[in-house]
């Protein structure tokens, strides 16, 4: 799941490695707030782990072998944050010094496999170990989350990939970069991680967990109680998947503006015109027209629109949820 | 007087077991433990370029290599690499050149069937890309000792405390790497003929690792607390740079300037 260089776009690897910015910071925060005296090794020695754990070849049906990436692994032994440090600074040596996974590329390798696979893989093991009880319970959870969680990081890369003839190509038309469709990519990348890859990373992972389960149990990390905002997870899953909008032709049916409503055909026929309530109706220019920044890449700009949008909203309902709280409080006191 | 069943020859031929996964995490260990050891603490290079000039130069050649759209600039960047090659020594030549090879190789494999869509161009072009991109980031480790690199990080904003945890990474990439390989090799040694339970071995051995992770990671911290280390990293005074960094520097510009005219 190491991507090269040259596989993606530059200016995919920089909202990539943008993206990445805001994790990185938040992590190293909710680290530092964590494990405050004992954080500097606890971070070198968690990046050696996650090195080291894709070292380990497991033999799979076909006499051949695969590794691991064990990032849920890591996430529910030290905590999502620190794995997303420890994986991020992995990378960062494999790339740097190894040669393995691209420099440019960094930050997309880091967006999937140091932040989509130990969150997701995480929040999956806490959603089941929290409903589903007992020793079966933990299991089915780790074996769902590291399945789930590595999957999905494999659909990411391949949203990435199968994005890029449609971001970058030239005059005539023909791809820069990596030349395969989403229809290809995501096939390739998948059919492999879930018959395959997802089970070796489910296996090793449950695995690892029952040995330190018996032999070490205080190891695992406690799970922080309360209940998980799912809500925030799907948000930012929603936020990065956002771009995928510009592979489509056109303008969504209803939404058309003045310059496109008399090109579009009804059985076969264009309209023609404009209708007249629509050429001089209220024009609004809005800070970000048609989801774009200017002098800004459409997939930056739509991921801007994403995040704008999504903030705006939480901040109208905790808006709403403190007026509803204080109107059932004078409520209450008025009864009392 | 010994006994004659001690003298007797035996005829034990252990069942044969498929040992290839074992093999294949031993070759993986040995090889990132020998490559530590030889990148930490000599530097093979025979000409101090500082490592900053070489981070700048690797960063540059990869960015432009990548936004380079025109054959020209390409062919370019690939004799910028080739120039680099010659100055280096033979061993880390014929190191580069495989690692380039095996990407290149890779790489067209993975594009060829998009050569039967009317992409040849785009195919022979990535995989050229991708053979120079692999080149140049495999000579800056190939050349530069590992914690130059890693210091050399710090002039760029890079907070200090990445450094040192980078630092840390590799020291215990190599500590508890050389304890994985021996608990692999005694794991090789105690399965006599038939194994059935060597792959579950193979999860308590990365449990076991995870388990002297956390002692490695205690006595780690008490060394910082009795050398009074608050885990607060400074680097040394960054030395001043020389004839042969400043020639790089100009040759890095030089390459903006030559994409700036000819290369998007």
């Amino acid at each position: 799941m190491h991507i090269p260089d040259n596989y993606l776009s530059p200016a995919t690897c920089a909202v990539m490695g943008a993206v990445m910015v805001p994790v990185w910071t938040v992590a190293v925060r909710k680290v530092t707030k964590e494990v405050e005296r004992a954080r500097v090794p606890l971070l070198g020695i968690g990046a050696a782990l996650s090195f080291l754990v894709m070292m380990f070849n497991v033999p799979v049906p076909g006499g051949t072998t695969a590794h691991a990436v064990g990032g849920t692994l890591l996430a529910i032994v030290l905590g999502p944050w620190s794995a997303c440090i420890s994986v991020s600074i992995a990378l960062l040596v494999q790339a740097l010094l190894f040669g393995d996974g691209g420099i440019l590329a960094f930050g997309a390798n880091c967006f999937n496999m140091a932040f989509v696979l130990p969150f997701l893989g995480y929040f999956i093991y806490r959603f089941i170990s929290q409903r589903v009880k007992g020793q079966a319970g933990e299991y089915v959870a780790v074996v769902a989350g590291s399945h789930v969680g590595i999957n999905i990081a494999a659909l990411a890369a391949a949203i990435e990939f199968g994005l890029q003839p449609v971001l970058a190509h030239n005059a005539a038309g023909l791809p820069l970069y990596c030349p395969y469709p989403l229809s290809v990519s995501i096939p390739a990348m998948l059919i492999p991680h879930l018959a395959v890859a997802g089970v070796v990373e489910a296996g090793f992972t449950a695995a690892i967990v029952a040995f330190i389960r018996r032999v070490s149990p205080g190891m695992i990390r406690e799970a922080p109680s309360g209940k998980i905002r799912w809500i925030y997870a799907v948000i930012v899953v929603m936020i990065c998947l956002s771009p995928l909008g510009l592979l489509a032709a056109g303008t969504a049916w209803g939404e058309w503006g003045p310059e496109e409503i008399a090109s579009v055909a009804n059985s076969g026929k264009a309209l023609g015109y404009v209708p007249a309530g629509m050429q001089n109706g209220l024009k609004l220019n809005a800070l970000l027209q048609d989801y774009s920044v200017k002098g800004l890449p459409d997939i930056v700009g739509y991921i801007i629109s994403a995040v704008a949008g999504a903030a705006i909203l939480v901040i109208l309902f905790r808006i709403f949820s403190l007026i509803g709280k204080s109107g059932r409080d004078r409520a209450r006191g008025g009864t009392a | 007087m010994t006994p004659a069943w001690l003298l007797r020859n035996e005829a034990y031929t252990p069942p044969s077991d498929s040992d290839a996964f074992l093999d294949r995490s031993v070759r993986s260990f040995l090889g990132v433990l020998s490559l530590i050891r030889s990148r930490t603490g000599y530097t093979r290079e025979r000409r101090g370029l500082d490592a900053r000039v070489k981070l700048v130069s690797t960063f540059v050649l990869i960015l432009f290599t990548s936004l380079a759209q025109r054959p020209l600039f390409v062919g370019l960047c690939g004799t910028v690499l080739l120039v680099s090659l010659s100055l280096c020594a033979a061993e880390v030549i014929v190191e580069v050149l495989k690692a380039c090879f095996a990407a290149g190789a890779f790489t067209a494999v993975i594009l060829l069937p998009s050569a039967f869509w009317g992409n040849t161009a785009g195919v022979l072009v990535v995989t050229v890309k991708v053979l120079i991109c692999v080149g140049v980031a495999r000579l800056l480790p190939a050349t530069t000792e590992w914690r130059a690199v890693t210091r050399g990080l710090g002039s760029f904003r890079v907070p200090d405390i990445f450094v040192l945890v980078l630092d840390l990474t590799l020291r215990y990439i190599a500590i508890l790497g050389a304890l994985s390989l021996d608990m692999l090799y005694a794991l090789r040694l105690r399965s006599v003929g038939r194994n059935h339970s060597k792959t579950r071995s193979l999860s308590g051995i990365a449990g076991t690792l995870f388990l002297k992770s956390r002692v490695v990671a205690e006595a780690t911290y008490a060394a910082m607390e009795c050398r009074c280390f608050s885990g607060t990293y400074r680097g040394g005074q960054p030395q001043a740079l020389g004839v042969a960094d400043a020639f790089v520097l100009s040759a890095d510009a030089a390459l903006i300037v030559v994409f700036a005219l000819i290369g998007a």
